[in-house]
């Protein structure tokens, strides 16, 4: 699929929302699998707009391509903020905790990892490079 | 997003339509919190909600303690599947007292 390209504003996560889910379909992905797809990709976009763009104060765009074939669904996603590896984040052990006592965030980069089959962050140039990939069932 | 609020008798019911996520979820939080008042019997209804991202469990999460704090009550209903299944792994879901109608919900509430 074409590149979408979009503000990185939390305007535009409907709009990658709709993107995913249109891809999902293209690539055949059932509907509970195309779910967790969108949750993992919209967790990070949420992530690089709310902390890499909002919260440092900059300006920026988030990038998204689409690839398929008949083995996987992969999408990229880029941005220029700073660096940040979620991979290397410590996986929240507050799962278990009464409601009361957990902290309050936490939990995205959790369902990222959770719900997709591979999740990999690199640097490349002056951008972030987060790769998602759903293996596609055996036709 | 589209935030409808109703009385039911003494039940408040939030009917949420629309995806909560990083956008919408502060606006459903900044609607929901006043309603928590001492003894308030709320009922949240997902039923036009077919995504919820962590953005919603962070809501929920200020929701359930701001019911705990004030002895309201909450009950959910229409809760999508996929929506069970975050809840589920993020060891939400047992915490939260779930049904499958308005009328159950507010049986519930009573």
């Amino acid at each position: 699929m074409e590149t979408l390209t979009v503000p990185g504003h939390l305007d535009s996560l409907s709009i990658i929302g709709a993107y995913i889910m249109d891809a999902a379909r293209n690539a055949g992905l059932d509907t509970r699998p195309a779910y967790r797809l969108r949750l993992a990709v919209d967790e990070i976009a949420t992530n690089v707009i709310t902390h890499g763009y909002e919260e440092a104060g900059k300006e920026g765009s988030v990038y998204l391509t689409a690839s398929s074939d008949s083995a996987a669904l992969t999408i990229i996603l880029e941005d220029t903020a700073d660096p940040y590896d979620p991979t290397t984040r410590a996986q929240p052990d507050s799962l278990d905790l009464p409601l009361e006592e957990r902290p309050i965030g936490g939990l995205g980069i959790f369902l990222t990892i959770r719900n997709v089959d591979t999740f990999a962050y690199e640097r490349r140039g002056d951008r972030n490079r987060y790769t998602f990939v759903m293996n596609l069932p055996a036709s | 997003m589209e935030i409808t609020i109703t009385s039911l008798s003494d039940v408040q019911h939030v009917l949420l339509t629309g995806d909560v996520d990083g956008k919408s979820a502060p606006e459903v939080l900044e609607a929901v919190l006043p309603l928590i008042t001492p003894q308030a019997k709320l009922l949240l209804d997902l039923g036009g909600v077919a995504y919820m991202s962590s953005a919603g469990l962070r809501m929920l999460l200020s929701t359930f303690r701001q019911v705990g704090m004030q002895n309201a009550k909450l009950v959910l209903t229409g809760v999508a599947e996929e929506i069970r299944d975050t809840m589920s792994i993020t060891g939400f879901l047992h915490h939260f007292t779930i049904c499958d109608s308005v009328e159950a919900a507010q049986a519930a509430l009573a």
